[in-house]
């Protein structure tokens, strides 16, 4: 477990490029931030800013071309792949606009993979995927299909799925992209009870200006730098 | 059970065709390899018991220059005191009852008991010595006569070379353990003198069993004694060489049969790794999730490749199953085939070897596991972030074609290149022809981007949009179509390719029968063995029929086998004519030369195969075990034959009776006088020996078609080979296109949705599974054409040293672009029907 003391996300000038051609793209340039633990930040952006790579960096998925990410104790710089796979399995949740469930897992069964991958007992898994989906409203739907779902129900269950394992870090790329406003609304309140509740540090990527005023911290990322702006209702004191 | 593999077991069950499909692929594959195997072991098994339990516990035999040996030879090794010893004399014949064949043991009551028990000769024995020892009488298996529903006391009418001769049957045989039971099946047992009377050979025996003291110094004392009575010519040997010589004739047949087996097994690799790669690619979205979850990349390979084996295992255990079922028909065609070519064998059950079983059940397991590798390996690659499209791929794909079309020219060159460094081995043969076939699968993908391009603008004129949809469609997926043509090619290939050989052989057979056949009638005694028959035309048949009027020459051959320096060999000693030396056409040495060195002395020709078999040619000597004892004959010419794979040795009458104490004929040839008719002739001679041995008489023409009906024959085992790869290519398209129609349900969907109606879905489709088929059929052209030239000048060459002229009919060329097109159209029928009707609400929905 990492020291209560130091930032849960540590990023220390991250560049991430890409080859097109003959050509090197910078995706991200110099990036440094810290998140800490319990933390609601939004990383806002527009299409093709950088806000997924920069998600992808974070968790692990990807690796970058220039700078550090620690998560917690963790660095992931120097991890391999298995490892830093290995380490998000454990630590880190996941929430995608098009939801991602596992169309040949049922609900229930989505919820406990990420358990089930941690290395949790069967009946541990169980509970627990059953005491989420009771907490996301969808306990009588754990034996069914992910196609018999409606979109928002989909986003409830994978945000149960992405809290399953008691992650230090929830990752959430556009999470309300594909629903209607207020599905979206309901699913936001969902993810940010649920964080708070858990003292999980949260990041949501979006463009929807009604994520802002739940979060704690708002970064902007242009032309592949980063920056903070405060949110208003903490400047004014509402 | 995980639910990783709860998922991917899902995945299985929710494709219920698809995977069916698939697992009757590999079953199909493994069935042909297994039943190819446990037709050939059984084949040889029965051959092998039955020679076992004929030799019983003899150590050695004596046996004759000739294979006849003086029974004078026995009587002095018995005043030499050197017992136990045992005379045999044996052959075949056919039971009327049952028309099965038997073979025929004459033994010496007295003395057979320490070499074969079981027949309760020995001391205790209820059997009638005094009736079994001087009247005609025979034993057999208590459980063939109950089956044939014979008694002690009835009498059975045994076909011998022609000669029905009646025996009564005076007991029967009932061995304790049932592996002795099954190998007295076929067995007729009578005394040596009765033996002697049916196969007409007084004075004469088959050989003399042995038992010698274990290995060591009393062994070899023992066998040098032994020499010292042999005549001149009588020879000793072991008595377990016999069954590996015969392992030896059919060795190169079975390897044939075994490597086409395997084709089909080769085809249903390509099926499977069509499966696995649709399977992968289809569930790339649902990999990219597990991997963002956080499974690794090795738990993703392994889960492809669990799934992969769980096909395997069902696949290879149905397989093992049609094997079985396969075997028990395709056994009476082998065993058919090998009594046509080699020797008697009669199968009267399949012998079931769990090692066959297990290394079906390996293969197939194998197989599959190896063809799903590139697929698991590219779900490993597959990207954690969910946005690549297939459409990515396709593109890297088409891109990366001429890349593996370099590849697949290296590895074809490679085969080439392996068939230079070894001049005899056939499996070299077999691993250039694999690597021609892997190579032009590497090859199929760039040829097919540029088929359908070019058949685009002309599809576009007569079918419209929908025409160059459906050529842009074969191309815009060339991860599916691209395999699945491959196989259809390899199969459609492989099917020009043999057939190719089989026509460039009949003609060089037909051509080689009609320059060898050249007088008007042709005699012979009934043989079981059809190019091998060493049957004796009885004295007083061959006297008769020489003086039927109207006859105006008669030529004599004789067949027999007789022992070489280099093995058993088959000799046969001919009346050279004026005709002679054009019946025998020389590959090596001088016709003005070789035949009056041939008439002269120890000289003999060779034939092509047995020039190729034993490595020897013109200048080489060649020494054979005579009744003058072993005497070296030069080898003056190697001709061509068509006739024996086994190869041939043949020397003039005159040489033969010089050498050797035989007088009997195999066959005879008369050319009619100028004034006769032919048809009048063979009348004559029917009518001169009717009621005597019962021979063939034959004119010119009915032999030549019945040596081609029995060549047909021979290839039936071939073409049913031929057919069941087909089978599993089709299976192969079909599990292709089924495929392609689920993965494009949306494509479908939008299509439908914009307007166009199920009938156009229809057609399109149609329009593209057989454009496919036309380009495998295209494609396997050129292959098929470089798998004949390979099995005619490489393999054939290899495995039984004939040179034959390569010839392509055209219709067989017709016949494989039709069946190309044919397949691949009934293939899409299905996938096609059920596309055109879903519903585009249905296709056009997320998951």
């Amino acid at each position: 477990m990492p020291d209560a003391s130091s930032p849960l996300v540590h990023l220390d000038a991250l560049t991430k490029t890409y080859r097109e051609g003959d050509q090197e793209r910078a995706v991200l340039q110099d990036v440094s931030l810290r998140l800490e633990r319990g933390d609601f930040s939004v990383l806002m952006g527009r299409s093709g800013a950088g806000k997924s790579t920069l998600l992808n960096l974070i968790s692990g998925i990807d690796s970058p071309t220039a700078g550090r990410v620690r998560i917690g104790d963790t660095d992931l710089t120097d991890k391999s792949e298995t490892e830093r796979t290995r380490f998000r399995r454990s630590h880190v949740g996941f929430v995608f606009q098009s939801f991602n469930l596992i169309s040949t897992l049922t609900v229930g069964e989505n919820v406990r993979l990420p358990l089930e991958l941690a290395g949790a007992a069967p009946r541990a898994t169980k509970d627990r995927a059953q005491a989420l989906l009771d907490r996301v409203g969808l306990a009588d739907r754990a034996d069914q299909f992910p196609d018999r779902l409606s979109g928002g129900e989909q986003q409830r269950v994978a945000v149960a799925r992405a809290l399953a394992h008691e992650p230090l870090l929830v990752l959430a790329d556009e999470p309300t992209g594909n629903l209607d406003y207020d599905t979206g609304q309901a699913v936001l309140t969902l993810l940010s009870d649920l964080v708070t509740d858990t003292d999980t540090t949260l990041l949501v990527a979006t463009h929807d200006p009604e994520v802002l005023p739940r979060a704690d911290r708002v970064l902007h990322l242009h032309g592949g730098t980063l920056h903070e702006e405060v949110p208003e209702y903490i400047t004014s004191g509402t | 059970m995980t639910l990783l593999h709860r998922s991917s077991r899902r995945y299985l069950t929710r494709h219920p065709w698809l995977m069916g499909l698939s697992v009757l692929g590999v079953a199909i594959g493994v069935a042909v390899v297994v039943a190819i195997d446990l037709a050939n072991t059984s084949a040889s098994r029965a051959f092998e018991l039955s020679a076992e339990t004929v030799t019983g516990a003899a150590t050695h035999q004596v046996v004759g220059a000739g294979g006849a040996l003086d029974d004078d030879v026995y009587r002095r090794l018995r005043a030499a005191g050197l017992r136990p010893s045992a005379p045999i004399v044996e052959g075949y014949g056919s039971l009327r009852r049952g028309d099965r064949t038997f073979q025929v043991v004459g033994i010496d009551p007295l003395a057979d008991a320490p070499f074969r028990p079981y027949l309760g000769t020995g001391a205790g024995s209820d059997l009638d010595l005094g009736t079994f020892m001087t009247d005609d009488t025979a034993l057999l298996s208590a459980r063939t006569a109950e089956a044939l529903g014979l008694a002690s006391g009835d009498t059975l009418r045994v076909d011998i070379e022609g000669t029905t001769h009646a025996v009564v049957l005076s007991g029967l045989i009932s061995p304790q353990n049932e592996r002795t039971r099954r190998a007295v099946a076929n067995l007729l047992v009578v005394d040596v003198s009765t033996a002697q009377r049916l196969f007409d050979q007084a004075g004469t025996l088959s050989r003399i069993d042995l038992l010698a003291p274990a290995e060591g110094s009393a062994q070899r004392a023992y066998l040098d004694r032994v020499r010292e009575v042999l005549p001149d010519g009588a020879q000793l040997r072991r008595s377990d060489t016999r069954t590996e010589t015969v392992a030896q004739m059919t060795k190169a047949f079975d390897l044939n049969l075994t490597a086409l087996s395997l084709l089909a097994l080769i085809v249903g690799a390509f099926l499977i790794y069509n499966t696995m790669t649709f399977s992968v690619v289809q569930r790339r979205a649902l990999i990219g999730r597990l991997r963002a979850l956080g499974v690794t990349r090795g738990e993703v390979f392994r889960l492809v490749l669990g799934e992969a084996a769980v096909l395997g295992v069902v696949g290879s255990g149905l397989g093992l199953l049609l094997g079985v079922v396969l075997a028990s028909g395709l056994v009476q065609l082998l065993a058919q085939t090998i009594n046509d070519l080699y020797f008697v064998v009669e199968v009267s059950e399949l012998s079931i070897s769990a090692w066959t079983l297990a290394k079906g059940a390996l293969l197939g397991v194998g197989t599959t596991l190896a063809a799903a590798l590139p697929p698991a390996q590219e779900a490993t690659a597959a990207s954690v972030s969910t946005v690549l499209r297939r459409s990515t791929r396709e593109t890297t794909l088409r891109r990366r074609a001429p890349g593996w079309a370099g590849v697949g020219l290296l590895v074809a060159g490679a085969g080439s290149l392996l068939l230079l460094v070894t001049e005899q081995s056939i499996w070299a043969g077999y691993g250039a022809l694999f690597c021609v076939l892997v190579g032009t699968a590497f090859m199929i993908p760039w040829a097919v981007v540029g088929l359908s391009n070019g058949v685009r603008p002309l599809l576009g004129r007569v079918a419209g949009v929908i025409g160059r949809m459906a050529a842009r469609g074969v191309v815009t997926n060339l991860s599916r179509t691209g395999v699945a043509i491959a196989a259809l090619t390899i199969a459609i290939a492989a099917t020009v390719g043999v057939g190719v050989m089989i026509d460039s052989f009949r003609g060089t057979v037909t051509n080689w029968l009609e320059q060898s056949l050249q007088a008007d009638v042709y005699v012979q005694p009934p043989s079981l063995v059809f190019r091998r028959s060493t049957a004796t035309i009885d004295s007083t048949v061959a006297r008769r029929l020489r003086n039927v009027e109207g006859v105006k020459g008669a030529y004599s051959v004789r067949r027999v086998t007789v022992q070489a320096d280099v093995g058993r060999t088959d000799l046969v000693a001919v009346e050279p004519g004026p005709e002679t030396a054009d019946v025998y056409q020389l590959k090596a040495g001088s016709p003005e030369s070789a035949w009056p060195a041939v008439r002269a002395g120890p000289s003999v020709l060779v034939s092509e195969p047995y020039s190729y078999r034993y490595d020897v040619g013109v200048g080489d000597t060649l020494r054979l075990q005579t009744d003058r004892g072993q005497q070296a004959f030069a080898i003056k010419g190697v001709y061509y034959d068509y006739g024996s794979d086994l190869g041939v040795t043949l020397m003039s009458r005159s040489t033969y009776e010089q050498y050797y104490d035989d007088r009997g004929v195999s066959g005879l040839a008369f050319a009619a006088a100028d004034t006769t008719s032919v048809d009048a002739l063979i009348a004559d001679m029917r009518t001169s020996v009717a009621g005597l041995q019962d021979v063939l008489i034959r004119s010119n023409r009915a032999l030549r078609e019945t040596s081609m009906r029995v060549f047909d024959r021979t290839f039936t085992i071939t073409t049913v080979l031929r057919l069941l790869a087909i089978a599993v290519a089709f299976i192969g398209v079909l599990t292709a296109l089924m495929a392609l129609a689920l993965e494009r349900r949306r494509e479908m969907g939008v299509l439908r949705a914009t307007g166009m109606t199920p009938p156009q879905v229809g057609g399109y489709l149609t329009l593209q599974s057989s454009l496919m088929g036309a380009i495998a059929g295209i494609l396997s052209l050129p292959l098929g054409y470089v798998l004949a030239y390979v099995l005619v000048f490489v393999i054939n060459k290899r495995s039984f040293g004939w040179t034959l002229q390569l010839t392509v009919p055209s219709d067989v060329l017709v016949q494989s672009l039709v069946l190309a097109v044919v397949a691949a159209f009934l293939a899409g029928l299905y996938p096609t029907w059920r596309m055109a009707r879903s519903s585009p609400a249905l296709a056009l929905q997320d998951e």
